[in-house]
């Protein structure tokens, strides 16, 4: 992609160009949720802001998110919606059935691997060890921290993709402590 | 009068917005005390014309000379300056007398502009009325750093609305009359609705598609029109975060450059030291008022927006 093109799309998401990944999410979900519901920054503008351009400019976040991401990433550009609708904390990876998620290892790594977010990327952002996040996406619970540090990472992890933290940890942990609970007896 | 014309010493900041009472005087007289802290030689000048209250900040209660001995005795502006207390600070005081702001003739505020472009000062801040009357529009638009004060409510956001659209249009108009085309915006203006132009952004994608030569002249002059928000009296972090929407939107609605420079938390020891008629960045060092106020000076001088943690 022209370096113009890609400034133009960082514009509609409001960032410069050296922008991390987790502006680019956060920038990106504050903007959905801005131009997609009431705000008393809009009321006032009225039909000089109409919900024709308010759709319009929703469609060009998406664009711009869309494509930035697949920049970022030399892999197979991808162009479609990256989350379902509704509010940041109610998405989920689009691949999984809403009602069904369970946030394990291999549901964290798919729904990374939907976004074209590499671990290393993670990994700097995050100042996390990248066996650290490869631990947590394969579940080699033996190798993973105590569950009270290992919450923290696994919300700054979940924030970072726009998955719902809460749910992220809650359903993560409990693998982890399931994993616990059974190695306990077999080792006495 | 736009910027090719200024020979001139120093910076000029406004302060506007549109509504009244969202704290522009405060947040003048303390951004101005923090850049005399800093060493910057600084006037601040009193343009509430009719309202003017900027002395009291500094504990001045009825100012020896102001703005009435320049438009009413024809006295030279360097000549109205009032010291403070504070070193590099001084005063230009208002129109104390209720003048009516339409008084001003064209003559009168041309010449109050060439004056205010020689004062001796490395920042000079001007502290605009209330409203958005001509001459207040003009005072704006004649700032290096055109920065809106507004509060978290929905009046202030449609007032400042308001004031920016007008101060764009106005812009524009001032612009293309420099260039030989007085009546073109008025009149494709007044006919907006047969030329299914529905705002001000679609009135100026209009001129420049359809002459070239105006859309290069507006390029380049409109490409100085940049805005500066300054949130006062925030209570809360969804508050702070209204700023960075106000940016999106005038940016996606007016295609203008903004900048979110600043927020100030809403505290009783404003309101305190606007009472006792001292400056809040002398006595109040130690609030977190006053930390915002450095920071969002700071922002103002290098151009930079508020620092985002992450905030979703």
């Amino acid at each position: 992609m022209a370096k113009d093109d890609l400034k133009k799309l960082y514009d509609v998401l409001e960032l410069p160009t050296n922008a991390t990944l987790r502006d680019i999410h956060n920038s990106y979900m504050r903007l959905k949720k801005l131009y997609s519901g009431e705000s008393i920054v809009l009321e006032p503008l009225g039909e000089e802001f109409s919900d024709k351009k308010k759709k319009k400019v929703l469609e060009q976040i998406e664009e711009a998110y869309a494509k930035i991401l697949a920049s970022r990433n030399s892999e197979a550009a991808r162009t479609e919606p990256l989350f379902t609708e509704g509010p940041p904390e109610e998405r989920v990876p689009e691949d999984v059935d809403p009602a069904s998620v369970v946030f394990s290892g291999a549901c964290l790594k798919k729904a990374r691997e939907a976004r074209n977010v590499t671990l290393n990327e993670i990994s700097k952002e995050l100042k996390l060890r990248i066996e650290l996040l490869n631990n947590i996406e394969a579940e080699r619970f033996e190798t993973l921290p105590e569950a009270i540090y290992l919450k923290a990472q696994l919300r700054t992890y979940a924030a970072l993709l726009g998955l719902p933290q809460g749910k992220v940890a809650e359903d993560y942990l409990a693998r982890y402590q399931a994993w616990k609970d059974n190695r306990t007896p077999s080792k006495e | 009068m736009t910027a090719k014309d200024k020979v001139k010493e120093g910076e000029i900041w406004a302060i506007g917005g549109g509504k009244g009472g969202t704290g522009k005087t405060f947040i003048t007289s303390s951004a101005g005390t923090y850049l005399a802290k800093k060493g910057r030689q600084v006037v601040l000048v009193d343009m509430d014309i009719g309202g003017a209250n900027l002395h009291t900040f500094f504990g001045i209660s009825r100012p020896q000379k102001s703005l009435t001995s320049f438009f009413e005795m024809g006295a030279s502006l360097s000549d109205l300056i009032v010291p403070t207390e504070m070193a590099n600070m001084s005063l230009i005081t208002g129109d104390i007398h209720s003048m009516a702001s339409d008084k001003i003739t064209f003559t009168q505020k041309l010449k109050l502009f060439r004056q205010i472009m020689k004062l001796h000062a490395q920042t000079v801040l001007i502290d605009l009325g209330a409203g958005s009357h001509n001459s207040t529009l003009d005072t704006f638009l004649i700032a290096d750093k055109m920065v809106v004060v507004l509060v978290p409510e929905v009046i202030a956001i449609e007032n400042m609305y308001h004031f920016i659209k007008n101060s764009l249009f106005r812009k524009v108009k001032l612009t293309l009359k420099e260039y030989g085309f007085k009546e073109i915006v008025q009149h494709i203006w007044d006919r907006r609705q047969s030329y299914g132009i529905a705002n001000l952004k679609e009135l100026i994608d209009y001129l420049k598609e359809s002459f070239s030569y105006i859309g290069t002249i507006l390029d380049h002059e409109l490409s100085s029109f940049r805005i500066y928000i300054v949130l006062n009296m925030v209570r809360s972090n969804q508050d702070v975060e209204l700023g960075a929407s106000i940016k999106s939107v005038m940016m996606k609605y007016l295609g203008i450059p903004i900048h979110y420079s600043g927020y100030v938390e809403y505290s009783d020891a404003v309101w305190k030291s606007v009472r006792e008629r001292k400056p809040f960045m002398l006595n109040y060092l130690a609030t977190g008022c006053a930390k915002q106020i450095e920071t969002l000076t700071e922002n103002l001088i290098k151009n930079t927006d508020v620092e985002r943690r992450g905030a979703v």
